[in-house]
């Protein structure tokens, strides 16, 4: 007697359909399992004959066969136990193999026969291909945002058998209207006395541009990076389930409308492993913080003190929007398109420039090396915060809330959507000299800069575009950018050789 | 023949390879090697070579100088040729020298001349001498023909010098400029204007080739076009330090010259600075001290021109800069300040450049006016201009994008600095 469920397998943050076929033949009882399971895949055996035993049910005392198809593709994780189970029920003719056709089945089993939710739920079932499928009830608001299938929301393997029997009905996942996401508890208003670094994160956010605040401590470039997320726009659709699908694959907590819809802002420690940053893991291939921060903000606080070899390997995603992981078996594209924010101290003491500073020569030029090079060029702004003047600290002058930035950066980021583009970052230097033409004056700023050697040809592009989005936070659609915006692309953006010779 | 280094010293070198022997070799090479032995110190050197100094520098120069260029010249005239010496030390024979045996006290001679014999059996002079020519450095005793008369005379002159370069002559106009290697901008500004004018009007600036001020000093000198520059370097001359300064060791060397008293791969270690700092001094007319903190390595080096009747000029600064101090003091204890480069000159008593004319810049109006008196005179950070001027950043930047194009300020990492008058 045999059975076969459909239900899927998590690599990286795609879903690949798996086929579980029981076979319950003759011969001493033994319970195998065959086509690549990682050993949570194993274990899963000893859960489901405990759930089998805890829901009142036999498991079979003969010779039973698990074989997971196709058989050459690693599976990992224990969102199989549940169609393990199910296989095995219909194998056993306890339930009509038609009430099984047509629908997959994802969840793990607990010893006492509950279904329990498994990560990556919105990829799995989007890899199944019936058009009803068997999730966690603590997994079916994610599920549901795949429109195309109906979700069955179940709670305990007594419940499935129930359903399956035709004894009752599948439970519908309660539709419970997504509370709007709450607003951002941290508010640009509440750091004092940046105008500059407040100005750079307006920039940031509406253009895309990478930032890097750099400054001694206490300067506030924490508090000011950490506010970035809230003052970009809300996730469209499209980037919100792609989003959601990067979180769900890790295993990260999801809203409770199953849906992220604002930007995630990521924050890893600098002792953060190589692996945790890019991602990786040997069968499952977990998504790294790169990625988790897609369609929002990667912060690396303390840049400096970030192992180069880890810094290195964010050069991939800055360019392509995605990151690919090797292993000997597979490789695998992980998406890791966000916008990099940075804060360092100009030197391991943090008062470079300051007639304080106890670093060595030595020790300034091995901080300096760190960041250096092709890194410290894909950072389209570059600006340098101190420490906030006492006045300002205790004015009354508050600068702009998050909401009224966030309003302009909406309006800056709908300019850049008429270019075609998301974001003015993306401009390529053709689309430059079509939307951001120089005028005589800002031509004379650049032409001092270009011949004084402290802007380089790749430089003036950057400057460019980010002009183009200061022009735009002003409501400028023109396609010429006067000496105005230019100005202050080239004050944000303090030159690498300058970094060096302070 | 060698592609390396500059005509000068090539034409030195094929005049006395063009000899009648042409193996014969300079006695700079024999000094070279002798240097290179393992405690072989130039003390030791100088006794080998029958040279009646003992030990280079230091505070006593001036005890030295007292003794009479007269005695210092009849002994240089009893040098034994390096040649010799060498010859001694392979034969092991050098402990029979009388100074030598009372310049190393406790140590047993023959211990030691055997100790330097085996070492210098090892030493293949063809190859050793090929690693000179290599890298066109020339090697002169003091005392022998190619020594330069500048420093013949000094009573704290190497007793072997290396050099490299275009100009290795020690001739013509000189002053150095010395100071932190951590300094500030406006410091960094004022080495390289006095550094380009001096250059211009045919000074040879001499510097350390250090970070900060000496490099900076370098960096106007040749921006300038003219006046050979020299460095003085601490270690061997095919040892670039810091390494950051690579390009301008060569560009000193092709414009000028490298000199330097240790032989081809000596490390720069902190113990030799105190005696670059000496042939900083006995190769300057006057020592510039640019900027100095309380206890700064340039401050030696003006203790030494002092004792040595070098004229010592300081250019004076805020009395709150800590990198200052060392300055101010310098000027409180009588160095003659430097406030700008016709001091140098005057001290030189080269005619002074015609004074500035009237200052040519537009001058600021309206905001920008504002701004500019906002900012005083130390660096600032846009930030604090925004807050002392309490205009938006947008409005701040153009504002001070123009200043820079007209010259009235000069742009740093984050923050501004007002300029003076162009020199």
């Amino acid at each position: 007697m045999t059975a076969t469920v459909p239900s899927a397998t998590l690599l990286g943050v795609e879903g690949r359909p798996v086929s579980v076929e029981v076979h319950i033949g003759n011969g001493l009882p033994s319970f195998t399992m065959v086509g690549l399971p990682d050993a949570a895949c194993r274990e899963s055996r000893d859960r489901v004959k405990a759930a089998f035993a805890s829901t009142g049910l036999d498991f079979p005392k003969t010779r039973v066969t698990v074989n997971l198809a196709p058989s050459g593709v690693r599976k990992a994780g224990s969102g199989l136990d549940l169609p393990i189970a199910v296989a095995v029920l219909a194998a056993q003719g306890r339930v009509d193999p038609h009430m099984v056709a047509g629908c997959g089945f994802v969840g793990e089993l607990g010893l006492d026969g509950a279904v329990r939710a498994v990560p990556g739920v919105l990829s799995l079932v989007d890899a199944i291909a019936e058009r009803a499928v068997v999730v966690p009830a603590a997994c079916a608001a994610e599920a549901s945002l795949v429109d195309r299938v109906e979700v069955r929301a179940v709670s305990s393997l007594r419940q499935v058998l129930a359903a399956l029997r035709g004894v009752e009905p599948w439970p519908r996942p309660t539709d419970r209207a997504a509370p709007a996401a709450p607003a951002d508890p941290l508010d640009l208003a509440d750091v004092r006395g940046q105008p500059l670094g407040h100005w750079a994160v307006e920039i940031s956010a509406a253009g895309g541009h990478h930032l890097l605040l750099i400054g001694p401590p206490g300067a506030g470039k924490t508090m000011l990076a950490s506010r970035i997320a809230g003052v970009l726009p809300p996730l469209t659709r499209g980037d919100a389930l792609e989003t959601t699908r990067i979180h769900s694959a890790g295993g990260l907590a999801l809203p409770p409308g199953g849906l992220v819809t604002r930007p995630p802002f990521r924050a890893p420690h600098h002792t953060s492993s190589v692996a945790s940053l890019i991602g990786g893991g040997s069968a499952a291939l977990r998504p790294g913080e790169v990625s988790y921060a897609t369609n929002g903000v990667l912060f690396l606080d303390e840049l400096g003190e970030f192992p180069r070899s880890a810094l290195d390997t964010l050069r991939q995603p800055l360019e392509d929007g995605q990151i690919r992981v090797f292993r000997a078996r597979h490789a695998v594209s992980l998406p890791a398109r966000f916008l990099l924010v940075a804060a360092m101290n100009p030197c391991p003491c943090g008062l470079a420039g300051g007639l304080a500073c106890r670093c060595s020569d030595a020790e300034r030029t091995r901080y300096e090396r760190r960041v250096s090079g092709p890194l410290l060029d894909r950072f389209d702004l570059r600006v340098t915060v101190s420490r906030p003047d006492v006045a300002e600290l205790l004015g009354d002058l508050r600068p702009d809330p998050s909401s009224v930035v966030a309003a302009r950066v909406v309006a800056a980021r709908a300019m850049a959507g008429e270019r075609g583009v998301r974001c003015n970052a993306e401009l390529s230097a053709a689309a430059l000299d079509r939307v951001a033409r120089l005028t005589a004056d800002a031509r004379r700023l650049v032409e001092h800069r270009l011949r004084s050697g402290r802007l380089s040809a790749r430089g003036l592009v950057r400057v460019r575009r980010v002009a183009r989005t200061i022009a735009d936070l002003a409501m400028d659609d023109r396609g010429v950018v006067d000496e105005g915006p230019i100005a202050a692309a080239l004050e944000l953006r303090a030159d690498a050789a300058t970094l060096e010779s302070v | 023949m060698s592609a390396a280094g500059g005509s000068a010293t090539r034409a030195d070198r094929r005049g006395r390879d063009g000899r009648a022997d042409p193996d014969a070799r300079p006695d700079g090479a024999y000094a070279a090697a002798l240097l290179g032995l393992p405690g072989l110190w130039p003390a030791r050197l100088a006794a080998l070579l029958g040279i009646g100094r003992s030990g280079p520098g230091g505070g006593r120069a001036g005890d030295r100088a007292a003794v009479g260029r007269d005695a210092v010249r009849s002994a240089t005239a009893a040098a034994r040729s390096a040649r010799a010496a060498w010859d001694l030390v392979r034969s092991g024979d050098a402990a029979e020298v009388p100074a030598l045996r009372r310049l190393l006290g406790d140590a047993d001679p023959e211990v030691v001349a055997a100790h330097w014999a085996a070492a210098a059996a090892r030493v293949d002079l063809d190859v050793l001498w090929a690693a000179y020519r290599r890298h066109g450095v020339t090697v002169d005793v003091l005392g022998g023909p190619g020594y330069p008369p500048r420093l013949a005379d000094e009573p704290s002159a190497p007793y072997v010098l290396f050099r490299q370069g275009s100009v290795v002559d020690l001739d013509g106009r000189t002053v150095a400029l010395v100071g932190t290697r951590r300094c500030t901008p406006v410091g960094r500004e004022i080495a390289t204007e006095f550094g380009a004018t001096l250059a211009s009007v045919g000074v040879r600036v001499v510097s350390g080739l250090a970070l900060g001020i000496d490099g900076a000093a370098h960096e106007g000198a040749l921006a300038a076009g003219a006046g050979a520059p020299i460095g003085v370097i601490a270690g061997g001359i095919d040892r670039p330090y810091p390494v950051r300064h690579r390009s301008l060791w060569q560009r000193v060397a092709g414009r000028g010259a490298l000199v330097g008293e240790w032989p081809l791969g000596t490390r720069s270690e902190g113990w030799r600075f105190p005696a670059r700092n000496r042939l900083i001094v006995a190769l300057s007319e006057a020592v510039v001290v640019v900027e100095s903190r309380e206890a700064g390595g340039s401050l030696v080096t003006a203790e030494i021109a002092l004792e040595r009747g070098v004229p010592v000029l300081a250019v004076p600064g805020s009395i709150r800069s800590p990198l200052s101090a060392g300055t101010n003091r310098l000027i409180r204890d009588g160095a003659i300040p430097a406030c700008d480069v016709d001091d140098v000159l005057t001290a030189l008593s080269l005619r002074s450049s015609p004074s500035p004319g009237a200052d040519r810049r537009p001058p600021p109006s309206g905001d920008a006016a504002i701004i500019l008196a906002a900012m005083g005179w130390d660096p600032v950070s846009t930030d604090t201009i925004a807050a002392r001027t309490g205009l938006p950043p947008a409005a701040l930047s153009v504002h001070l994008a123009h200043l820079e194009l007209d010259g009235w300020v000069s742009p740093g990492v984050g923050w501004w600095q007002r300029r003076g008058p162009a020199a």
